[in-house]
């Protein structure tokens, strides 16, 4: 559906996107994900055909954006970043001029538009100005601008961005509803969003695509390399021989001392298995007292930490 | 460009900026009226749009300011550049709508043609010459507004940047006459003579399209460099 190849975008001597390839089937909801000026917004951007690329080629439904714009951008609803609106337009003619803009046929015009506004929401305010709109209204409104053309791609970025956690929900739910008949891209920070609505994600930093692939396994990328967290009273300082005893261990690191004499460790690990058991034996022969034991989890939070990291070194 | 079009009339009016347009170069006019016809015993049409012309200097800027500065400034300009409307159809609609705010108020100054009528006998065909050329010099200054309006994201800006061409253009020719065949006003001079100049009117239509084709590349531009 969307095909994005070599994309790079320079202003001078900075790339603010550095070489972004990744193919998005039809049906899927990704989340481009990436700390603020990763280059999430540029993307987008390019991929919209708002900006032209430096290098490389966007191709949205088979059509080349800089060689058939026309199609191409009939092809995708774009709600741009911090939602630009027409303010001094009620909602309904906003999302008519949206429909006249996007070439939606004469006939079925009015049509397409009570729908939209129906869709998301917007039926008790569309005789509103959208300047005395608030936050989560404009949003939708900005949301139905994207819709009403009839895409087959949305393009959201940051769509829950200012809103408060109820609206953050509606949006999402909406989103979700949306990705069943359309191909979604969505841009956040927000990580917990991405891996509830997504089913991939695209994890930029500094311009470069550090990783692709679905929620889940970018969790398990991070997972084998697994952290035990101890806390035990070890009087005898026997901790340090545990390590030449079972041979998965890889590191032992003291984090804190705490005030009762207890002492607490973090164990890397190697390899798949769970030592706990082992731990558990192993320290009781030893005469070391655990009084906590913990698997840490990786959340994609940690998925994302390591990543940008790691990407940073290379 | 009719959704564009539209959309532009309706702004207009949905702001003052349209009214204020309309008003001032009305209440302008009647002065001019006022003073040729009352004091000077004069029924002629065309002199009093002749000095009208002078006050297109201030106004124009009203109409065009705001036309792309503000969508560049309000990030509006994503929504049109990211739908199929190409440029060229974009900045055709913004000019094509400011035009006809130009229209409607010369239509509006048929009030007066009236009024000479009631008391002499004014020449139709000069007056309507004259509009034609009034027209032509307000479509050289909308394009050269709007050309302004796409160069800066700040309307005041682009407002001053007009003014300052225009008043040049207006008061240059006084201190030296070389320049009086590069100002366009000038050259409205000879329609309300009621003569056809072709030189005039070729001049004034090729600096509406090059005004506008400048703003299209600007554009266009501002698609790679942006």
């Amino acid at each position: 559906m969307i095909e994005v190849k070599n994309l790079t975008k320079k202003y001078g001597d900075f790339t603010a996107v550095d070489n972004i390839s990744f193919t998005i089937q039809e049906g899927e909801i990704v989340g481009l994900l990436g700390p603020n000026g990763a280059g999430k917004s540029t993307t987008m951007n390019m991929i919209t055909g708002f900006i032209e690329q430096t290098e490389g080629e966007v191709i949205v439904d088979g059509y080349n954006m800089l060689k058939k714009p026309k199609k191409a951008k009939k092809e995708i609803g774009y709600m741009p970043e911090g939602v630009p609106l027409y303010t001094e337009l009620t909602v309904k003619e906003f999302v008519t001029y949206m429909a006249e803009i996007k070439k939606v046929d004469r006939k079925t015009r009015k049509e397409r538009v009570e729908k939209i506004i129906k869709q998301t929401g917007l039926e008790d305010v569309q005789k509103k100005l959208i300047k005395n709109l608030s936050r989560g209204y404009k949003q939708r409104v900005s949301m139905a601008g994207a819709l009403v053309g009839d895409p087959k791609i949305l393009i959201l970025d940051e769509p829950t961005v200012g809103l408060d956690p109820k609206q953050i929900t509606e949006i999402r739910n909406l989103i979700k509803e949306l990705g069943k008949t359309h191909t979604v891209i969505l841009s956040s920070h927000i990580l917990s969003e991405v891996s509830q609505i997504c089913n991939k994600v695209i994890i930029i930093n500094k311009g470069k695509m550090i990783a692709i692939d679905t929620p889940q396994k970018l969790e398990e990328r991070v997972q084998n390399k697994n952290c035990i967290y101890v806390t035990v009273e070890d009087p005898e300082n026997k901790l340090e021989n545990i390590k030449n005893k079972i041979k998965n261990i890889k590191n032992i690191t003291l984090l804190e001392e705490n005030e009762d004499n207890t002492k607490k460790y973090i164990i890397e690990t190697e390899g798949e298995d769970d030592i706990r058991k082992l731990i558990f034996s192993e320290f009781a022969k030893e005469n070391i007292t655990i009084f906590e034991m913990k698997k840490a989890d990786t959340t994609l939070e940690d998925a994302f930490m390591k990543l940008i990291e790691e990407g940073g070194e290379k | 460009m009719g959704a564009v079009i539209k959309k532009e009339l309706k702004t207009y009016f949905l702001s003052p900026i349209g009214y204020v347009f309309i008003g001032l170069f009305l209440t302008m006019f009647s002065i001019f009226f006022y003073t040729d016809v009352i004091s000077f015993y004069s029924t002629n049409f065309e002199y009093i749009f002749y000095s009208g012309s002078t006050v297109l200097t201030f106004i124009v800027p009203i109409l065009t300011m705001r036309t792309i500065a503000e969508e560049r400034k309000t990030g509006t300009e994503q929504l049109l550049l990211t739908s199929p409307l190409s440029i060229t159809k974009i900045v055709l609609g913004k000019f094509i709508a400011a035009t006809l705010i130009v229209v409607i108020t010369e239509l509006f100054t048929f009030l007066y043609y009236g009024i000479l009528c009631y008391f002499g006998t004014p020449h139709l065909a000069t007056a309507l010459l004259t509009m034609l050329g009034f027209l032509l010099l307000a479509m050289s200054y909308i394009s050269f507004g709007i050309l302004a309006s796409s160069i800066t994201e700040n309307q005041i800006i682009s407002g001053i940047i007009t003014v300052a061409a225009f008043v040049l253009m207006l008061f240059l020719p006084y201190f030296n006459t070389a320049f009086t065949d590069f100002s366009l006003i000038n050259m409205f001079a000879k329609f309300a003579l009621g003569q056809i100049d072709i030189a005039n009117t070729v001049t004034f239509i090729t600096f509406t399209i090059l005004c506008l084709v400048v703003t299209i590349i600007v554009m266009q531009r501002r698609k790679s460099v942006r």
